[in-house]
């Protein structure tokens, strides 16, 4: 039985008709937006927080110059959902596009969205010994607009590479629905870097999926610091053997925002191992909403993993909200979870202080030492100062 | 000028709700060791968290001047820039944040509180190093998150580095013997005993008399139910190993 549709869903649908997705606005007809009654959506209630929805729009005014210039890395822009190449490609590096509607594996209607209104989607294939980092950035310009865009990502057997997304927009009120799927193939190894740092103004959605093959390594770190609603969903599958994956991400929210991270973890074989490190940092009446399944399948033994998330509210009118769940069906393995939550140490706030640092200063070094943790991974010099100024700008 | 360091008048303390410290009197002139001895319980720590401006011990009554300056309304910061210094009888362990990062964080804090300028970084490595040879505190462990996995002898040892670097002039050590074997113990007295002069004043809390043979004090209290009891020499420690506390509980 069909829903009865807001206006915003009704905007939807009708954008679906218009990019002929006729299965997909069947279902959309019959689905709605997610609510707070869809399990992984509990918390993050899309058809209460998307109330309006911006037209489809491409044009804007564009730079030519990255966010950021990392030294050695090949630039790739996706503005308002269009990509845009430099004519010399970096060795060992394919691109393309692809126009129109691209499948997607999950059974997820925001997903399922991105597919049918994206207008393009970027295809890259890796092989080999990356030496130049790929970084592709996602903007969102003009006056508001609905956004989709599409990556995806094939690391061929043996590659290596490093690869990192930012998401920048203008200070209107877009609503951006992102995916990026990548495969890993096997023995290669990624590092994987998301970072969104749109404006305040923005909402944004970001499906990620990865298959992880066998023999392979993936680091994976997703940074939420921009939009006033962002959500992140994770989908990653292990499907060869003596794969293994490190997931962290960090939430950083201030004042109204609505900060989602949820991932879902299948080890769908045996003797694959993962570990999932999360932290949230919330202030003001910020939300953060932290949702970590871990699923072993039932042929899958000796699999490790450790899922964590650690939880800091800086301000009485914070939330954060976390929900592990481990989903287990094989006998011989080793999974855990745990969630600590709470305020800044009083003892180690006193320590510091009873030394002559002051107040904030204190708290400061104390919040930084929380978060440091989560990129120390990070080789990358360039990088690594990105990260540590986006968290040293958060806390000035 | 005066020649009192710190002046402790009928100070009343409490600590949820329940009133720890009933009327401590207590005066330490400049270059004086002091040493306060009492069971587990008699409110010492108290005392020494009272001085140094804890959350949640509220002082009801009376007053604490530090070289001549009411200090009660100082933050916690604000006393250790006047020049107070407490070596933790349990130094916090703080992840994330290493030994140098902290140690050069709190000297430059009390530097610039004091209008001085930062320290440049080849001159605060010489100032570590020399102080932590002396210490005999390994530069690996310098590197190390503060506190984090050292061992309760190392943890002392950072303790007294600290108060080497920072140079406060009323240095307070809560239970520095605990969690120490003799080696540990000598080595952090002889860094103590190293920082004796005539302007320093400090104030040794103990339930052991083990202590003051490596740490000798100008004048000794004994602490029970709150308060001090009795004022002596340093032969009043060694009565009290050999007689016990009880004695004393009957004077209160």
């Amino acid at each position: 039985m069909a829903v009865r549709l807001k206006a915003s869903e009704k905007i939807l649908y009708n954008a679906l008709i218009k990019a002929e997705a006729q299965n997909i606005a069947d279902e959309f007809l019959q689905s709605g937006l997610p609510n707070r009654k869809n399990e992984s959506y509990h918390y993050s209630d899309l058809k209460l927080l998307l109330d309006n929805i911006p037209d489809i729009l491409e044009n804007g005014e564009f730079s030519s110059e990255p966010e950021f210039n990392i030294a050695g890395a090949y630039n790739i822009f996706i503005n308002n959902g269009r990509v845009e190449i430099a004519k010399k490609l970096p060795k060992d590096v394919e691109i393309g596009t692809i126009s129109g509607t691209v499948f997607t594996p999950e059974n997820d209607i925001v997903a399922k969205l991105n597919s049918a209104l994206s207008k393009e989607s970027l295809q890259l294939e890796i092989k080999g010994n990356l030496e130049n980092i790929i970084y592709i950035e996602h903007r969102s310009n003009g006056q508001a607009s609905f956004i989709n865009d599409n990556i995806e990502i094939e690391l061929l057997a043996n590659a290596n590479a490093i690869i990192i997304e930012i998401f920048t927009s203008s200070n209107n009120s877009h609503l951006s629905n992102h995916a990026s799927r990548i495969n890993l193939a096997e023995n290669s190894n990624l590092t994987h870097i998301v970072l969104d740092l749109s404006a305040k103004e923005n909402r944004h959605l970001y499906t990620l999926t990865y298959e992880v093959e066998k023999e392979a390594r993936l680091n994976s770190l997703i940074i939420h610091k921009g939009a006033n609603l962002a959500r992140t969903q994770l989908f990653a599958k292990f499907v060869g053997e003596n794969s293994h994956a490190d997931f962290s991400g960090l939430t950083l929210a201030e004042s109204e925002q609505h900060s989602d991270i949820s991932i879902n973890i299948s080890h769908a074989v045996a003797n694959t191992s993962s570990s999932e490190n999360y932290k949230s940092v919330v202030r003001d009446r910020a939300k953060g909403i932290f949702q970590g399944k871990i699923l072993v399948e039932r042929d899958a033994q000796k699999i490790d993993a450790k899922m964590m998330h650690k939880g800091l509210m800086l301000s009485d009118d914070a939330q954060i909200l976390v929900k592990p769940e481990l989903e287990i069906y094989a006998d011989d393995v080793i999974c855990g979870h745990g969630a600590t939550c709470g305020e800044l140490d009083k003892d180690s706030l006193f320590y510091l202080m009873s030394r002559g640092i002051a107040y904030e200063t204190a708290r400061a070094m104390l919040i930084k030492a929380f978060l440091a943790e989560i990129f120390d991974f990070v080789e990358n010099k360039n990088i690594h100062e990105i990260l540590q100024k986006l968290i040293d700008d958060w806390l000035n | 000028m005066s020649d009192i360091m710190l002046e402790i008048k009928n100070l009343h303390v409490n600590v949820a709700d329940k009133e720890i410290l009933k009327g401590v009197n207590l005066t330490i002139k400049k270059g004086e060791v002091h040493a306060i001895m009492g069971r587990n319980g008699s409110g010492k720590s108290t005392l020494s968290y009272a001085l140094t401006g804890k959350e949640g011990y509220e002082i009801t009554k009376g007053e604490i001047l530090l070289d001549g300056e009411n200090i009660l309304e100082m933050e916690p910061n604000e006393r250790a820039v006047a020049g107070l210094f407490l070596a933790f009888q349990y130094p916090i362990e703080i992840p994330g944040v290493t030994t140098m990062t902290f140690l050069k964080a709190a000297m430059n804090a009390q530097r610039k509180a004091k209008g001085q300028e930062e320290l440049s970084t080849p001159d605060f490595m010489r100032a570590v190093k020399k102080t932590a040879q002396e210490l005999d505190i390994d530069s690996s462990m310098l590197k190390r998150p503060l506190n984090v996995g050292f061992s309760g002898g190392e943890k002392k040892r950072a303790e007294i580095l600290q108060m080497a670097l920072l140079k406060p002039k009323m240095c307070i050590f809560d239970e520095t013997d605990s969690g120490l074997d003799i080696d540990a113990l000598k080595i952090v007295a002889k860094g103590v005993n190293a920082l004796r002069n005539e302007n320093r004043s400090m104030l040794i809390i103990t339930h052991y008399q083990r202590l003051l043979n490596y740490i000798v004090p100008d004048i000794v209290h004994v602490f029970s139910d709150g308060k001090i009891v009795k004022t002596g020499d340093k032969e009043l420690a060694l009565e009290l190993e050999k007689q016990g506390y009880s004695k004393f509980d009957e004077v209160s």
